[in-house]
């Protein structure tokens, strides 16, 4: 296990396309008798981070765990790097984080971040499985809480260890739910800086879900809006604030123009549409 | 062990452990001493036969007068007790992990086991004597079929508990099924397992007395039971303050067995 190579993913301009990283072809989810997601078509280029934005029940989290392979979609494909989710997961292409930590109590803070990889990978050695732990904390800001249990940190340390260790697998694609809907908002500002600066160290490709205008407009380059009934992407809206950014750039006049046009998208994602 | 008193929380004082522990067990002793006083006083005054209600003095002075045969008793009771609460634990759990892990089995036995615990267990300790003799078998059996179920009822609850998100991200990383019950389930058990275990400790005093009453020779129920058939109710009262002292100490030991296996538990994170 390496530390990833440096690499200056951060700034690609968007019209250079490489090519997608996670792409669904008309993906539509039936869950009983409702019509949870609707003919997504969403691309997701390699090394960018996206926001998936929209009301209560747009199926936002379902797409995302149709990206993780934890649904399987009932008409449509799904395509990870070339490969369906299952497979892309064997390869640990997936790292997941959700709103809740989810840390084992029982184990400290470097065990909990390398937990997942200890199951993937049987070859390491608890000293590998230790170090990669700890380098992933130092990553996420953490280096010094290692021994400490998931109830001596606070909300917002425990999910830089959850983050911390779904980047232990190496994942090429990070996807988050709603990773600090729990956080208070301070916190939940300096949690989105942090991973953007972790986003432009890694070079990993982020699928973030949120609720947040200001969060999806700070953190993403491209930012797709899901309306209700059925889940579908309604709109989506390109950012072209410049990175690096920080919490200066939510003063930028372009930045507050992008969130009232968010806003606005939001507002009509709300009215249902199409047959349900 | 009672929690401070809520009207402390306005007013945070640094208490050391000590004191607050004599704080919380003060008013406890001084009921137990009023009411020993009380009770004393009362059997005096009305001059209550000691054959009805002995007083505490008379309790004492049989305690003291019968302390080799009460002592030997105890410790045959005690045996009983703990080798009863060790089965209990062990079969408990070792149910709860056969219906978790293999689904089908699981679905044909827990109906079972739940349809077992509306039997009046009480009811089955003179067949045990009937099947198992008046040895120590009987009072084991008794003990496990009392004492099981609180530990395979709340490690099973414990086990069903974790959070779906967790086996999302188990699942991810392709684990298993046994991976998932050895590293997930039943560590994350382990607080509700010890509640359980608490339970089931102070049942399995219970069983151990019954299966005396039904059918032995020896231990405190015995001494109870024969006592009482000689209207020496001091010695039955002086048998069972033993009994509520192992009780207690079984209850105890489980409590600080608690302590050292889930230090990390919900229950003790606020200290």
């Amino acid at each position: 296990m390496r530390i990833e190579t440096i690499r200056a993913a951060g700034d690609r301009p968007p019209h250079i396309r490489h090519d997608d990283l996670i792409s669904t072809k008309g993906v539509s989810v039936v869950m009983g008798r409702q019509l949870v997601l609707q003919n997504i078509d969403l691309a997701v280029p390699k090394g960018s981070f996206v926001s998936l934005i929209g009301p209560s029940g747009c199926g936002k989290s379902t797409l995302l765990k149709v990206l993780a392979g934890l649904v399987q979609p009932s008409q449509g494909s799904v395509s990870i790097a070339g490969l369906a989710p299952a497979e892309a997961t064997r390869k640990r292409m997936i790292g997941l984080v959700f709103q809740d930590a989810n840390l084992l109590p029982w184990k400290n803070a470097v065990d909990n971040a390398s937990m997942l990889l200890s199951i993937a990978d049987k070859s390491l050695s608890r000293s590998d499985l230790r170090a990669r732990g700890q380098e992933m904390l130092e990553l996420v800001g953490l280096g010094d809480s290692a021994h400490k249990r998931p109830n001596e940190l606070s909300g917002g340390m425990r999910q830089r260890v959850a983050i911390a260790r779904a980047l232990a697998l190496d994942p090429a694609v990070l996807l988050m739910d709603e990773p600090f809907g729990a956080l208070d908002a301070i916190t939940r500002d300096s949690m989105g800086q942090s991973l953007l600066e972790i986003w432009q160290r890694t070079g990993k490709t982020i699928v973030l879900v949120t609720h947040s205008i200001d969060e999806a407009i700070h953190l993403s380059r491209h930012v797709h809006v899901l309306g209700i009934k059925p889940g579908r992407i309604t709109e989506s809206l390109d950012i072209a604030l410049p990175y690096p950014r920080d919490l200066s750039v939510t003063e930028d006049p372009e930045f507050v123009r992008l969130v009232v046009q968010l806003r606005t998208m939001l507002r009509s994602s709300h009215q249902p549409g199409g047959a349900s | 062990m009672s929690e401070q008193p809520i009207t402390n929380l306005s007013e945070p004082r640094l208490v050391s452990g000590w004191s607050a522990a004599t704080g919380s067990w003060l008013p406890a002793v001084i009921l137990l001493l009023v009411t020993i006083v009380v009770w004393e006083a009362a059997v005096r005054i009305f001059a209550i036969s000691a054959f009805v209600v002995p007083a505490p003095s008379e309790i004492a002075q049989s305690l003291v007068a019968q302390w080799g045969t009460l002592m030997q008793a105890t410790l045959v009771t005690a045996g009983e007790i703990l080798f009863g609460f060790l089965v209990s634990v062990v079969v408990g759990i070792a149910i709860a992990l056969v219906i978790v892990r293999f689904d089908w089995l699981g679905r044909a036995l827990y109906p079972l086991v739940v349809l077992f615990q509306n039997v009046p267990k009480m009811a089955l300790a003179p067949i045990f004597i009937l099947w198992f003799g008046y040895g120590l078998a009987p009072k084991i059996g008794l003990i496990l079929v009392i004492a099981f179920f609180p530990v395979t009822l709340s490690m099973l609850a414990g086990m069903q508990s974790v959070d779906r998100s967790l086996l999302s991200l188990m699942n991810s990383v392709g684990a298993s099924p046994t991976q998932i019950l050895f590293r997930i389930r039943v560590p994350h058990s382990l607080p509700n397992l010890m509640a359980g275990t608490k339970i089931a400790a102070t049942l399995s005093v219970i069983g151990a007395i019954v299966g005396e009453f039904a059918g032995a020779s020896d231990g405190l129920g015995y001494v109870i039971q024969f006592a009482s058939t000689q209207l020496d109710t001091a010695l039955v009262f002086a048998a069972l303050l033993l009994v509520s002292v192992l009780g207690i100490a079984f209850y105890y030991a489980a409590e600080i067995l608690e302590r050292i296996v889930v230090p990390w538990a919900p229950k003790f994170s606020q200290a």
